[in-house]
């Protein structure tokens, strides 16, 4: 009886919580990014005007107080705020003052490139991992393996923006294989691919070889090679199944991390995609696009992060349901 | 007073490691290699000829050679001085970003921790909520908003790094203050201020040193790339990720501007990340 209890009402119980704690959170990031564009200095009117009339340098006060009546540049910092907030829970998520177009529109014709971007170096970087890690776990301290552990050590400190340019050096300036920069076909994906997917590599070849060797020296394993299965066997039907969850599971979190990998390299590479876009925004001061990729980049965090949880708590029967905040709380409470 | 120390010395042994073998562990060979390091760095700082801003138009762009070990830039300027300077710049600011916020981090941590229910939900969820935010994206975004500058980037790296030290402190603290020993010197009737800062902190310190060495060289990381991008150190100042993108330029011709200061970032980061490696190994195999 108690043992069912355990298993469903908590579930529910998890679930919920971690929804509530997951809508404060959103509601911080909007507040966060929203107070940081309104704090941020220099006039609105004034960036909004120039945005509109690129040619003239100086506007006259009517132009710029019918521009703060317009877009409520007035209003005291909350009321700006709800009147933000529900635009955005409606879908309506303002016009670029740079270009006049909306910013969905623009979002939607840049997360392509992006997404292609990612996903690529994703994959490329995980392959390369895995291959590594395998590797080096079949013989725990052998050339290979250091080899591998070294590699991994200076992926993590290569900083990315550094490696982009050596490539272009290499490959295209000295080399003259492929191209450097821009977007379109195949051959302009490749070296931001591998500059992004060494750095997953990196980054994942130890967490990978850490959980493959915690797995090879498990009990269950001693277990089955006494019965007399094969390490190969062990290894593809035991190891990696014991090893996916927490390799799922760091997995994510890289994604998340790549997004922001993205960035540095659509600029190096002058791609497009939302990272040059950002940049872009972020200097010609077109607040609404700002906006919101920020609250884009936070929330792509924010769902990685709970789903992340949540799978965990999907995948391993053993850690039962559970809830950040609940559980620390109960703890306390029983042994204070 | 003399009978609560007693008192809580007896069971000091068992969960708490006395503080001279932590000090001989960390000294022994873990900061030697920095030490070095920084030494070699500090003589080379000396002993150096050039000016790291004085400019040479008869030399520009001259590959290395024994005069300029690293060569000079567009404007004639030693390379390798322009190099060690560098350092002054990401290595130090780094420093200064990760201290500050590792210091607003425990401070927030403990609170959260330790004065109520109330102020626990309320800071936890803050720092969740900045936590959301992509470290270098919100960094561009506040140091781009508020104007390329060293101190804007500044501003704008603390406000991203601080939450990874108050959940640290926060959860770490907890679970120390449920143990025994500050249950005896709670009952003993010892006053908050004087347990968190005598049983708890010494012994959350060993971890956040952990992370803090962590947070120094990925700081050092994000201070070149936002230079890089140009919301950082500004030229003509000798940052590495300033000279990199001023090296830029000059790939094809001069490929040395661009090797030198990224080889220094890469070092840099791989000393301070294999050092704390080391911090994390020791103190796990206490």
């Amino acid at each position: 009886m108690k043992l069912r209890q355990q298993r469903n009402a908590p579930m529910l119980y998890a679930v919920g919580s971690r929804l509530l704690a997951l809508l404060s959170v959103l509601f911080g990031v909007s507040l966060i990014s929203f107070a940081m564009i309104h704090l941020s200095p220099g006039d609105k009117a004034q960036a909004i005007a120039k945005a509109r009339y690129p040619e003239s340098q100086t506007f006259p006060t009517d132009i710029l107080n019918a521009i703060r009546v317009e877009f409520h540049l007035n209003d005291p910092f909350l009321v700006q705020y709800f009147h933000w907030l529900k635009n955005f829970l409606q879908g309506d998520f303002g016009r670029s003052f740079s270009s006049g177009a909306t910013v969905w529109e623009i979002f939607v014709g840049n997360i392509g490139e992006t997404a292609i971007l990612t996903v690529s170096a994703l994959l490329f970087g995980l392959v390369l991992a895995f291959l590594l890690a395998t590797v080096s776990v079949w013989r725990p301290g052998s050339f290979i393996d250091r080899f591998a552990v070294a590699l991994a050590s200076i992926g993590a400190a290569m900083p990315s923006y550094w490696l982009g340019l050596l490539l272009i050096m290499f490959f295209a300036a000295h080399l003259n294989w492929l191209p450097a920069y821009g977007t379109g076909s195949l051959s302009h994906l490749i070296l931001p691919t591998l500059t992004l997917g060494l750095w997953v590599t990196a980054s994942q070849t130890r967490l990978l070889r850490a959980f493959f060797l915690e797995a090879k020296s498990a009990p269950f394993v001693e277990t089955l090679r006494l019965r007399g299965v094969s390490e190969t066997e062990i290894f593809w039907r035991h190891i990696l199944r014991h090893s996916a969850i927490p390799a799922l599971n760091m997995i994510a979190l890289d994604v998340a991390s790549l997004l922001e990998g993205a960035v540095i390299v659509e600029i190096i590479f002058a791609r497009g995609g939302v990272g040059s876009l950002l940049a872009g925004s972020v200097l010609s001061r077109d607040y609404p696009v700002i906006l919101f990729l920020v609250v884009f980049f936070a929330l792509t965090y924010v769902a990685i992060n709970s789903l992340v949880e949540l799978l965990q708590d999907l995948l391993d029967p053993r850690k039962g349901w559970s809830s950040s905040i609940t559980c620390t709380s109960v703890n306390t409470e029983q042994t204070s | 007073m003399t009978s609560i120390e007693t008192g809580h010395d007896h069971l000091q042994p068992q969960s708490k490691p006395s503080r001279t073998t932590i000090n001989r562990r960390f000294k022994r060979s873990t900061l030697l290699m920095p030490l070095a390091v920084a030494a070699i760095w500090c003589s080379a700082l000396m002993l150096t000829p050039y000016d790291p801003n004085a400019t040479n138009f008869l030399l520009r762009l001259s590959p290395p050679s024994s005069e300029h070990w690293f060569g000079t830039d567009q404007l004639g300027r030693d390379v390798a001085t322009r190099v060690l300077y560098g350092g002054l710049w990401s290595i130090g600011l780094a420093l200064v970003i990760t201290s500050v916020g590792a210091v607003i981090g425990t401070i927030i941590g403990l609170t959260a921790g330790h004065f109520g229910r109330a102020a626990d939900v309320v800071l936890m969820r803050v720092s969740d909520s900045f936590f959301a935010f992509p470290e270098l994206i919100a960094a561009v975004t506040i140091a781009g908003l508020l104007g390329p500058s060293t101190s804007n980037m500044v501003f704008a790296l603390i406000a991203v790094s601080w939450m990874k030290y108050a959940r640290l402190v926060r959860s770490l603290s907890v679970s120390i203050s449920n143990k025994d020993y500050v249950l005896q010197a709670r009952l003993n009737g010892l006053p908050p201020a004087l347990i968190l800062s005598r049983h708890i902190l010494p012994n959350v310190l060993p971890n956040l040193l952990v992370l803090w060495t962590n947070g120094w060289s990925r700081s050092i990381l994000s201070i070149s790339g936002l230079s890089f991008l140009g919301f950082g150190v500004q030229p003509p100042n000798a940052e590495w990720g300033a000279m990199l993108l001023d090296g830029k330029t000059y790939m094809q011709t001069a490929p040395h501007l661009m090797i030198f200061p990224g080889l220094a970032i890469l070092f840099a980061v791989l000393a301070i990340n294999l050092t704390g490696d080391r911090l994390r190994d020791r103190l796990d195999g206490r």
